[in-house]
């Protein structure tokens, strides 16, 4: 029998959809993921007196970031530019002006250094976070973040199919949303869950939105707006402008709003894992850095299902190329080396790429 | 014109009829608090204009473009949101000029009283306000 040495395939991946810069070096052997290099530069602070990301600053960063980034995980990771055998790119979705730096910026060094590009898809690429350990399918993957709230169906590590997603707004946005009504400031995520660790989950019952409903959609606009409707009220008004308790208060609304809005995605996600008999769940997006979501959703397929848990160490969950680098491979098995050397030819970005329907 | 919606339904079908007033080029500047209605109203609105794809929350990325027919044409249905933003210059760097006021495309504009300095001179303003009862909106609409 011939001794044949597994031959590593090493991929650089490249995300810049919103405001991280990231460049990563994965190496590829037996199937096997090695994350060599996951540099991520963050602009959160340069964004968070605009309570959100603005565009064209967040792209000016793109440009300034990308080659030391670049240079930096080529450098962390020991590894050449020869060396590479696949350059992965997001291409969607997300903010345009962000997108376009980065596949700019992948195409010439595709060009430059002659090797192959593929264009890849973001949300399966925060799902494709988690095949660094071995996924039994089908899976149900929970994509929550500021722009996405969705289900999908993985049948196997190259097949992805929307089951469900929101109808208005996204469950980052939502807490966004809360946390400025409440006057906490930008990212709301983070903000609004740290308050909720000194608060009452069940001081305030807010609506569980289409929780009860026989679909796999969400809705999280009605639970903003019902949070909303409390605070301008009587007597929680005033006793948030000089209440005596008013920390307490503000810590109770946010342990109640988020308990609200993790029952529905549980809820939710439980349901689609129950009707595709799904053998693994999986949580991914930013939102999966939530502390709560992350533990109440592990319990629910503990007691409800027979199935794997799955969920990305925290520098994974937020955006990052180490994940675009694997969902780039798993990509390229669907088509050809040969294929790809032409790509930053025309290779197009999507701000509004979407995984396709079952 | 003063319109007073009992709850979502409501606003929805009246975004739905008020597509059928629409001609294409027209921009429609909604403002109003969070909660008021406005996300259902341009729901509405691509209904009318017999959107395939679910119409959600712009808020992040700043506009959505949706293909729709009016009339049996084929127009754009471009949905921005200004909730983040103190003026509009950003919404002019992400494209919106590819859309804005063309005789193909409705435009609909959420918290468009932030970017009033992008507005074109003719705008339909629709103004949202909280009724009196947990679900009823006022919408005042202003050619």
């Amino acid at each position: 029998m011939a001794n044949k040495q597994a031959k590593e395939f090493v991929v650089l991946g490249i995300e810049s959809s919103c405001d991280e810069t990231s460049v990563a070096v994965l190496v590829v052997k037996n199937k096997q993921f090695f994350i060599k290099s996951n540099i991520v530069s963050s602009q959160i602070k340069i964004h968070a007196p605009f309570g959100g990301v603005v565009p064209e600053i967040a792209a000016r960063h793109h440009v300034q970031n990308f080659l030391p980034v670049l240079k930096e995980a080529l450098a962390q990771a020991q590894y050449s530019p020869k060396k590479i055998d696949l350059i992965a790119v997001t291409s969607g979705p997300g903010l345009i002006t962000s997108l376009l730096v980065g596949a700019q910026a992948a195409k010439t060094l595709s060009y430059a250094w002659q090797k192959p590009l593929i264009g890849v898809n973001h949300i399966k690429a925060h799902i494709s976070a988690n095949f660094l350990q071995p996924v039994k399918f089908p899976a149900i993957a929970l994509i929550v973040s500021g722009g996405h709230t969705e289900l999908i169906l993985v049948k196997s590590r190259q097949n992805f199919k929307k089951v469900g997603q929101t109808r208005d707004d996204a469950a980052g946005e939502a807490f966004d949303k809360v946390a400025k009504i409440l006057g906490l400031g930008y990212p709301g995520g983070p903000i609004v869950s740290e308050q909720a660790l000194n608060g009452n989950r069940s001081a305030f019952n807010f609506p569980r939105p289409m929780l009860q409903d026989n679909n796999l959609d969400f809705s999280f606009s009605g639970l903003k707006t019902s949070v909303l409707y409390l605070v301008n009220k009587e007597p929680l008004s005033s006793q948030l402008v000089n209440g005596q308790s008013k920390n307490q208060l503000i810590a109770d609304l946010c342990a109640s709003f988020q308990q609200a809005a993790v029952d529905v995605l549980v809820g939710k996600t439980i349901k689609a894992a129950l009707k595709y008999r799904a053998k693994a769940v999986i949580l991914a997006g930013g939102v999966a850095a939530n502390k709560s979501l992350r533990q109440q959703l592990g319990e629910a397929v503990a007691q409800k299902l027979t199935a794997q848990y799955l969920v990305p160490e925290f520098s994974l969950c937020t955006d990052n190329a180490a994940m675009i680098a694997i969902a780039g491979y798993e990509e390229y098995q669907k088509t050809s080396i040969n294929k790809l050397k032409t790509t930053w030819q025309n290779l197009v970005v999507e701000a509004n790429w979407e995984i396709p329907s079952l | 014109m003063k319109i007073i919606s009992l709850n979502d339904k409501q606003t929805l079908a009246f975004g739905k009829k008020f597509a059928q007033t629409l001609r294409g080029g027209e921009v429609l500047a909604l403002a109003g608090e969070l909660g008021s209605g406005k996300t259902v109203f341009a729901k509405g609105l691509a209904l009318g204009l017999a959107v395939e794809k679910m119409v959600t929350s712009p808020t992040f990325v700043l506009m959505k473009v949706y293909s729709g027919q009016l009339k049996n044409r084929a127009v754009k249905l471009a949905h921005l949101d200004a909730y983040r933003l103190n003026e509009g210059g950003q919404l002019l760097e992400i494209g919106l000029c590819d859309f804005l006021g063309k005789p193909d495309c409705i435009t609909v504009i959420e918290w468009a009283e932030r970017v009033k300095d992008i507005l074109p001179a003719k705008v339909i303003w629709l103004r949202f306000k909280l009724g009196s009862t947990e679900k009823q909106r006022q919408i005042i609409v202003e050619k």
